[in-house]
């Protein structure tokens, strides 16, 4: 049952992420936007070290290709590196448990999904990864792809936002997003969470007695929060262990739970706020973030209620309302890390995930997600603003052709990269080798399982059971294009808004309530549109075929 | 906005031709261009073939529903062909206009001289001159085209052109402007360039031409229908090869209407004729856009050029009162200055004369004033004056009141005065003290009460005596205060250009409610104007006629010239009004606004739409989902519903055919406020509207099924 307790609690996290948030947003506008601040003398020493290390040049101004390409080229690197850690993971050292390398299909899929900022895990972390792979390949990953969606995010907040005339530079931006946000913030995190009570150990897995006589059960102890903190800072979502947050060790408490729900959402919020500081007029930021938390309410609204009356969906820990508060909130802020296991969920629960991750702007992951609602605003804008009688602009930039077809283009990779791997998949029996029936049920599973590849949520139904050639290499291919398609597409918006001249006076005005509702109701078309027919083929049809059996049903009856 | 109602008689449309031009343009080859509708017929055949023989396309279709296909693939046709027939209609009404402008292009004609006699010319009609030809322009005519004045000296009255409201004169040497008016004496000119009538047929031709380069905002907006027909055929992709591979016992027919009817194909039918129709619109008001994209570009105006003269006011200034001086009357004023304007073919002259006659100022047997002597307004002097040497004929009033008398009187006792007996200054009001070389002690206390309202003032002097003053006032146009106050509701910058005073100029600007004005305007002042405000970003238009204007023309995102003014002003603007009313600029935002306004409110629409169709076709495709009827929210059969939707899909293009020809209707406020509201009407009724009309035409399908 949603208490009026329950209901504090969700308040009282999102009022505290919020408020926190804005905070962090203040910080994080003098740490990209050029402003000098007291920290320089701290770390401006040890980034300088690291540009001089790479050969780079931070201070020059980049084009969107350029950018791109070092963006790309660089997570590309990264990801070599992990692929052959993880693949003679044996040879390597810190491997207490002699675990022996990934497959090369794993190997692959698991390096993709986590430089995307994915983390799908076709594997448990605990029974597979040595520590050095958890620390240096996942952790390492974690960090770089946080770091990566940070930096675009804020390349395309500074083209919106015109006054540098530039979306910077990559080096730059991601290197300050390590130095200055993500690796204090996670070092703090992690301090918290092993305050309160998240092991953090390298001293590998002991086996302890239990209450039953003679039986012993190992107690997979690592370096689990430093691990936990970036996973959820980070969006990145993908757990030490199999069980991700369901289990204990990860997340022992219901205030480590709760704050681990406020870890991811904390630096996409801040983010939206960001955008306006940015911009110059925080109402646009406000836009951004109502509009998003809007649809992520809505969600988690539908969510609370399903859960109230069907008694499913209970991790028994945490309760049905804080598991389904952390499902939506993971795939609203598409991060992937779960409290609970998604197939005891009722199918409504499932479809306000399915929102959340085709969406991926509400609020979406770090960087990424603003990026998706300036996608928005431009479909949108487009979509109604000539209602206005005058050409769409939105910041006062006119939007022009090109503009449209860059954020279609982004709109449409969503689509392709979901429906056609999961009609392939059904096309060649590719879901019967993972223990899937071909029926609803089934089609939310595989559906269910591009989508999160797709939106780099990384939740997902199969799990280790995904671990097949087919499931491996096409959600890695669809994790890549689902990330660096829309970042290339934004990236090319951002630059040429960047420098594009801007009418001071506002026709249409985005900072205002009743443009918030438009964007919102048109980002829910504009996804009902695209994805209709297959949420009614899977987590619709599955409510509908439980219809009679459930008693909620009739609060959602049609 | 409404129609224009001028266009019903000139637009009777030939409907046989139409209907037969909608028709030939259903070949696929011609519909290319348009993408939606091309997809639309390509499924027309898909499902005619199953129409055909539905074993041609086996697992999606079965034997027994040819009837069905049959009745789909009409539906199917008929929608492409109510799109064509839009096309048809849009073009028949251009093409209407385009002749009703040649025909109403005006026929100036011009006096050709044969030789360098003055009286040996022939009336030819303008267009016919050529560069080095000799024009003859008589008192009163308008110059027939650009040209050198090679012998006479005259005043022209240029102010349509340049927006002086003074008269200038003209002798030997100088330029003549084409559509000025010579308002004294005759010139003999030599014509500097060819006649414009070609270059407005060219216009006009342009009108008519069918290869329109698309608009920024269509090009953008075909994008956008790209891109939902690239989303809406990945999905019926997917869903064909889910369905095959599932067994969801789908049928290709019904899930080629979910297809058509998700495609924006309201839009897609529309958008041409949208196009089409706001330049035709343009060209009902005598207005030719050089392209769409200036029409457009109008819509988004942030700031408006507005020259005061011949735009605000009638550009005419008319004497609206006298004003004694000192111990004179008004009546001395009024008669002293219908004396001194009685020669004076200037606008302000005739203006003075009328305003004697009405109050009745009228000085005994002034009709000799031919005996008299009159000396023009000059640009060094700033004053005019006349002279009469024969006061005999001045001794005739009886019971003769003011000046003459006086002046009669002044003449009987003071015998064989040689100087002119009655000497009558007018000019500016320093001109004026010039002249007498003392001023009255009043002078300054009259002068600034009575110029308080932005008035012009002038003096009137008779030897060395001030009487008084005349007041002169520019006439605002009739309408252009509410047209402003529209304009300035829909967030618009107005500016007042002149050449005035200051004082003046904010006078007038505040009378119509403009919040801006600049004045002691020079010719470069609007190109600098111009560039200043594009550089804040803004989309700037203006009007312009002289040559003056034309740098600021060529900048100006849109520029409207006068077919009455010169040709480069023509040529660097992008917009040429034929019937050369300034005002019309105003119209000009308006239909820009309109033209983008109507392609947004279809577009939305459109997609709108959207949402009905997915819950009336979506619960009953497959037919191995029964489950799936708990969607179906209308309790629709599957055939009826499929039908249905189709219908509404098809009937819709043609019940918007007379929005996407006039225009959405809109008042004129805030941007904001039409937003929303066209949001509520077109957004919120286009996903309202499809629910209740399927369910209608589901009814009416189901009732004539029962009857056939």
């Amino acid at each position: 049952m949603l208490t009026l307790e329950d209901l504090f609690v969700v308040v009282l996290v999102w009022g505290i992420v919020i408020i926190c948030a804005w905070f962090l947003s203040k910080y994080l506008f003098f740490v990209f936007m050029g402003a000098r601040n007291r920290l320089d003398r701290l770390f401006l020493p040890i980034e300088n070290l690291i540009y001089w290390l790479g050969g780079v040049d931070s201070s020059r101004k980049m084009g969107w290709k350029e950018y791109f390409k070092a963006l790309f080229y660089l997570n590309a690197a990264q990801a070599i590196i992990a692929f052959f850690i993880l693949m003679f993971q044996q040879s390597l050292p810190l491997n207490p448990m002699h675990y022996p390398g990934m497959s090369w299909s794993l190997a692959l899929n698991t390096v993709l999904s986590f430089s995307s900022n994915t983390n799908l895990q076709h594997y448990n972390g605990e029974t597979t990864l040595s520590y050095l792979s958890q620390m240096s390949a996942i952790q390492f990953l974690q960090f770089t792809s946080a770091a990566t969606g940070l930096a675009a995010g804020v390349a395309v907040i500074r083209g919106f936002a015109g006054k540098a005339k530039t979306i910077g530079n990559f080096y730059y931006d991601y290197v300050r997003s390590l130095t200055r946000v993500l690796l204090p913030l996670a070092f703090i995190a992690a301090i918290v969470l092993i305050a309160l009570g998240v092991p953090q150990s390298i001293g590998g897995y002991s086996s302890v007695p239990t209450l039953q006589r003679g039986a012993y059960e190992i107690l997979y102890n690592g370096p689990i929060a430093s691990l936990v903190s970036i996973m959820q800072l980070g969006t990145n979502g993908g757990g030490y262990f199999g069980a991700n947050s369901a289990y204990p060790l990860q997340n022992p408490t219901q205030l480590s739970n709760l704050f681990e729900i406020g870890l991811m959402m904390f630096i996409p919020t801040a983010i939206l706020f960001l955008f306006g500081r940015t911009v110059g007029d925080n109402r646009e930021g406000r836009t951004l973030f109502l509009s998003a938390y809007a649809i992520y309410g809505i969600d988690l609204v539908i969510a609370f209620l399903s859960t109230t009356n069907i008694a499913q969906g209970i991790e028994v820990r945490f309760g049905g309302v804080t598991s389904a508060f952390w499902t939506v909130t993971t795939t609203a802020f598409t991060t992937g890390s779960l409290n609970a296991s998604l197939g005891a969920f009722n199918p409504i629960v499932i479809l306000t995930a399915f929102f959340g991750m085709l969406i991926q702007g509400a609020p979406g992951g770090i960087g990424i997600g603003a990026m998706y609602l300036i996608m928005y605003v431009i479909v949108t804008i487009f979509l109604v603003g000539l209602m206005a009688g005058r050409t769409p602009e939105y910041l006062g930039i006119k939007i022009e052709g090109r503009d449209v077809k860059l954020a279609i283009a982004a709109f449409l990779t969503h689509p392709i990269i979901i429906l056609i791997p999961t009609v392939l998949a059904f096309a060649i029996g590719a879901e019967k080798a993972v223990g899937v029936t071909s029926n609803s049920t089934g089609f939310t599973t595989i559906f269910y399982e591009f989508t999160s590849a797709a939106a780099n949520n990384g939740s997902d139904f199969l799990g280790a059971a995904g671990n097949t050639v087919f499931f491996n290499v096409a959600t890695g291919i669809v994790m890549w294009l689902g990330r660096y398609l829309p970042i290339l597409f934004l990236l090319a918006i951002a630059d040429s808004v960047a420098v594009r001249k801007r009418s001071p006076s506002q026709g249409l005005k985005t900072g205002n309530i009743s443009f918030v509702v438009i964007l919102v109701v048109s980002i829910f078309i504009l996804t009902v549109l695209t994805f209709f027919p297959f949420l009614v083929l899977g987590p619709v049809l599955q409510f509908l075929q439980g219809f009679n059996t459930s008693v909620g049903g009739v609060i959602f009856g049609f | 906005m409404g129609s224009n109602t001028s266009d019903t008689e000139e637009n009777r449309l030939n409907w046989p031709s139409i209907i037969l031009d909608s028709i030939k343009r259903l070949n696929p080859w011609l519909l290319k261009d348009n993408l939606v509708m091309f997809v639309t017929e390509l499924t027309f055949f898909i499902v005619f073939i199953m129409a055909v023989d539905p074993t041609l396309i086996p697992k999606v279709s079965s034997a027994s529903e040819n009837g069905f296909y049959a009745i789909v693939a009409l539906i199917l046709i008929i929608t492409v062909w109510f799109s064509t027939l839009s096309d048809s209609i849009a073009e028949a009404q251009i093409r209407n206009t385009a002749s009703s402008l040649r025909k109403m292009k005006e026929q100036m004609t011009a006096k050709r001289l044969k030789s360098s006699n003055r009286n040996n010319f022939e009336v030819v009609p303008s267009d016919q001159l050529r560069r080095g030809d000799l024009v003859l322009i008589d008192h009163g005519e308008k110059v027939p085209i650009d040209s050198e004045v090679i012998e006479g000296i005259a005043m022209v009255d240029e102010s349509l052109l340049t927006g002086e409201s003074a008269n200038v004169r003209k002798s030997v040497g100088t330029t003549l402007l084409g559509g000025s008016v010579v308002t004294t004496d005759s010139l003999v000119a030599r014509v500097s360039s060819n006649p414009d009538e070609t270059y407005v047929s060219k216009l006009i031709n342009l009108v008519e031409s069918s290869s329109r380069p698309k608009t920024p905002n269509e090009i953008a907006l075909s994008v956008l229908i790209a891109g939902f027909t690239a989303i809406f055929s990945i999905i019926i992709i997917a869903l064909l090869f889910l369905g095959i591979t599932l067994d969801l016992g789908i049928d290709l027919a019904v899930l080629i209407a979910l297809y058509v009817c998700l495609l924006p194909t309201t839009i897609g039918a529309l958008l041409p004729a949208i196009g089409i129709s706001g330049i035709n619109r343009m060209s009902v008001k005598r207005i030719i856009a050089k392209s769409g994209k200036a029409i457009e570009a109008s819509g988004d105006t942030d700031a408006l050029l507005l020259d005061k003269t011949g735009t605000i006011t009638k550009g005419m200034r008319k004497a609206v009162r006298f004003i004694p001086s000192g111990k004179h009357t008004e009546r001395e004023v009024g008669e002293a200055a219908l004396l001194s304007s009685w020669d004076d073919d200037t606008p302000e002259g005739k203006s003075i004369v009328e305003l004697s006659y009405n109050l009745g100022f009228i000085p005994h047997s002034f009709s000799t004033l031919d005996r008299s002597e009159f000396e023009e307004f000059s640009a060094a002097t700033r004053r005019s004056s006349i002279k009469m040497s024969d006061t005999r004929e001045f001794l005739l009033p009886k019971g003769g009141r003011g000046i003459l008398q006086r002046k009669r009187l002044r003449r009987k006792f003071e015998p064989g005065l040689q100087q002119p007996d009655l000497e009558i200054v007018k000019g500016a009001p320093d001109a004026i003290i010039e002249y007498v070389k003392n001023k009255p002690p009043d002078f300054d206390s009259i002068l600034t009460k009575i110029s308080e309202d932005g008035a012009t003032i002038m003096g009137v002097a008779e030897a060395g005596d001030v009487l008084g003053f005349i007041k002169l006032k520019d006439e605002v146009k009739p309408g252009v205060k509410e047209k402003i106050r529209a304009l300035r509701d829909m967030d618009i910058e107005v500016v007042m250009v002149t050449g005035d005073q200051p004082q003046t100029a904010g006078i007038i600007s505040k009378d119509v409610g403009i919040d801006d004005f600049i004045a002691k305007a020079r010719p470069e002042t609007k190109y600098e104007l111009v560039k200043e405000e594009q550089k804040a970003g803004k989309i700037v238009s203006m009007i312009g006629d002289g040559t003056n204007d034309a740098p600021a023309l060529s900048v100006a995102d849109v520029g409207l010239a006068m077919a009455s003014g010169t040709e480069p002003a023509k040529e660097a603007a992008n917009m040429v009004d034929l019937e050369s009313n300034p005002s019309k600029i105003i119209d000009v935002v308006m239909l820009g606004k309109q033209i983008l306004m109507t392609r947004g409110t279809v577009t939305t629409f459109s997609i709108a739409n959207d949402i009905a169709k997915y819950f009336v076709i979506v619960p009953i495709m497959f037919g191995a989902l029964p489950e799936l009827g708990a969607l179906n929210l209308m309790h629709l059969s599957p055939h009826v519903a499929v039908l249905s939707a189709l219908v509404y899909n098809a009937i819709i293009i043609p019940a918007l055919i007379p929005l996407a020809l006039r225009g959405t209707v809109f008042k004129p406020s805030s941007t904001m406020k039409i937003f929303l509201k066209n949001v509520m009407i077109y957004g919120l009724g286009g996903i309202i509207l499809p629910f209740i009309a399927i369910k209608f035409f589901a009814i009416l399908i189901t009732v004539l099924g029962g009857v056939a």
